[in-house]
């Protein structure tokens, strides 16, 4: 009966579950699903991540290349994110070149790695104006059910804590580049920043990690990125008015998120450098 | 019809112009600059919306945006997809089911508040079209420096610049609509810059009202 009804009025389904502060999925307003990471999942990248939140999955692969540094900025490399949204992941999706939502998630991430600044783009370049690592950042989402650029960024970053480098002896003068792939190393990541999308439900309710159900039903989303102590990135595109308690609200929330998100990379890169 | 805001400009404020109905083709269009920031935004609607997407219970509301020189990024794309979340929310929809509305915006000149500026120039273009609208919206853009001074006046040197904050927000309750922010800061400087840019934004309304009265719209 209750699958009949979701069916024919999804909006009044979820307001009867939410008028008693619960939702369908048995979660409080301000609970998170469980989330999974799993480092080092592609052993031909030179890092990669599985990041879960809940059903949504993104899996995340880092491959370095060599290049020549922009003759603007001659002393730093390049960290550029890809996202993916094959028809694989939803039927909201067509195969072909990237639909408007992938390239504005993209942006979105390569905002908040530059925000953040979490990975100094001046220690990937080997040599100023010669030699340059450009490191290929390409997201793959396997699974969307909501809340995708926190899952993404959770990948994204899990990512880049398990990327190492081979050492590279560049000769300038005659221009040749040895490759000594056995002695490789971690890059450096500065920072942490961990994003929080939250939806809002008819003007007032605010649901924490919504699944794609609750964001299409919903009025409005609001994202905060949390960098450390910092905020990085403070991102409602439109949808429903919030007053500026709501929004602080939002913000709050999203800190206690973060902390918990940053354990659980921490514990996990962790326990990828005991096993290799 | 040329509005200045002279009259209430004060040494910190950005200095707002408009021109209306600078283009004869469109429905509604604008000429808005804000500081050395300038944009040319215009509005066609409602009109007629192709198959694909047609709505049946609201127009469907497309937004384009166009950079200066070459043809649009990704980075515009998330431009675009912030000014059609804002006018989907502001512009009376649900009055107009199965049609289009179609915003151009066009960047002219980028001086640092280039987002606000674009959406305060639909904002205006949407009231030179005379669409029905649920209430005026009005962006304001906030610079953080490194030293921790917070300004709307983007400063001349950007390596001096550590964040960028846009809020706009309607002027019925004063409520935030958007907000799109640039750089780290702490949450202390987000409430001060999200209070400055609220005072900020009565002058962007008066602004707005003086504009029409000026152009014989209201």
């Amino acid at each position: 009966m209750a699958e009949e009804y979701k069916s024919l009025h999804p909006l009044k389904y979820y307001r009867d579950y939410f008028a008693h502060d619960i939702r369908p999925d048995g979660r409080e307003f301000a609970d998170y699903r469980p989330v999974i990471v799993n480092v080092g999942s592609i052993s031909t990248a030179d890092g990669s991540a599985i990041a879960k939140v809940g059903k949504t999955t993104v899996i995340c692969g880092v491959k370095a290349e060599l290049c020549r540094p922009r003759p603007e900025c001659p002393n730093k490399g390049f960290l550029v994110p890809n996202l993916e949204l094959s028809p694989l992941c939803s039927s909201k999706f067509k195969s072909g070149p990237p639909g408007e939502e992938a390239q504005v998630l993209t942006q979105l991430i390569a905002d908040v790695i530059e925000n953040s600044r979490c990975i100094n783009l001046e220690e990937l370049c080997l040599l100023k104006d010669k030699l340059a690592w450009c490191l290929y950042a390409d997201l793959v989402c396997l699974d969307y059910d909501g809340s995708l650029l926190d899952a993404c960024i959770v990948a994204l970053m899990a990512c880049l804590r398990s990327v190492t480098l081979p050492h590279i002896d560049y000769d300038p003068a005659l221009d040749v580049k040895q490759t000594n792939l056995q002695e490789r190393r971690h890059i450096a990541v500065h920072s942490m920043p961990l994003a929080c999308t939250l939806a809002i439900f008819d003007d007032k309710i605010l649901l924490t990690d919504p699944t794609v159900e609750e964001e299409n039903l919903s009025s409005g989303s609001v994202t905060v990125v949390i960098n450390g102590d910092e905020l990085c990135s403070v991102h409602k595109p439109g949808g429903s008015i919030l007053s500026e308690d709501q929004l602080l609200d939002c913000i709050g929330k999203s800190q206690a998120r973060a902390k918990s998100l940053q354990e659980l990379i921490n514990s996990a890169v962790n326990a990828a450098n005991k096993m290799g | 019809m040329d509005v200045h805001s002279k009259e209430f400009i004060s040494s910190n404020t950005p200095e707002l112009k408009c021109e209306f109905g600078a283009l004869s083709r469109s429905d509604g269009s604008v000429l808005f600059s804000e500081g050395e920031s300038v944009i040319m935004a215009s509005i066609y609607g409602p009109v007629e919306a192709t198959f694909n997407k047609i709505v049946i219970d609201k127009a469907s509301v497309d937004c384009y945006y166009r950079p200066k020189a070459g043809v649009p990024g990704v980075q515009d794309r998330l431009r675009e997809s912030v000014i059609r979340n804002i006018c989907e929310i502001a512009v009376a929809i649900s009055l107009y089911p199965r049609t289009a509305v179609l915003v151009n915006v066009q960047e002219m000149q980028n001086r640092g508040q280039l987002i606000s500026c674009a959406i305060n120039a639909v904002s205006l273009a949407c009231l030179d079209s005379g669409i029905d609208m649920k209430f005026v919206f009005g962006a304001v853009s906030c610079f953080l420096s490194n030293n921790g001074e917070l300004s709307c006046i983007p400063s001349i040197n950007e390596d001096t610049v550590k964040a960028m904050l846009v809020f706009v927000f309607n002027n019925t309750t004063g409520g935030i609509i958007a907000s799109h922010t640039e750089g780290c800061f702490s949450i202390e400087q987000y409430k001060i810059a999200l209070e400055m840019c609220r005072k900020e934004s009565r002058n962007v309304f008066k602004f707005i009202k003086t504009s029409l009265l000026a152009a014989d719209k209201l």
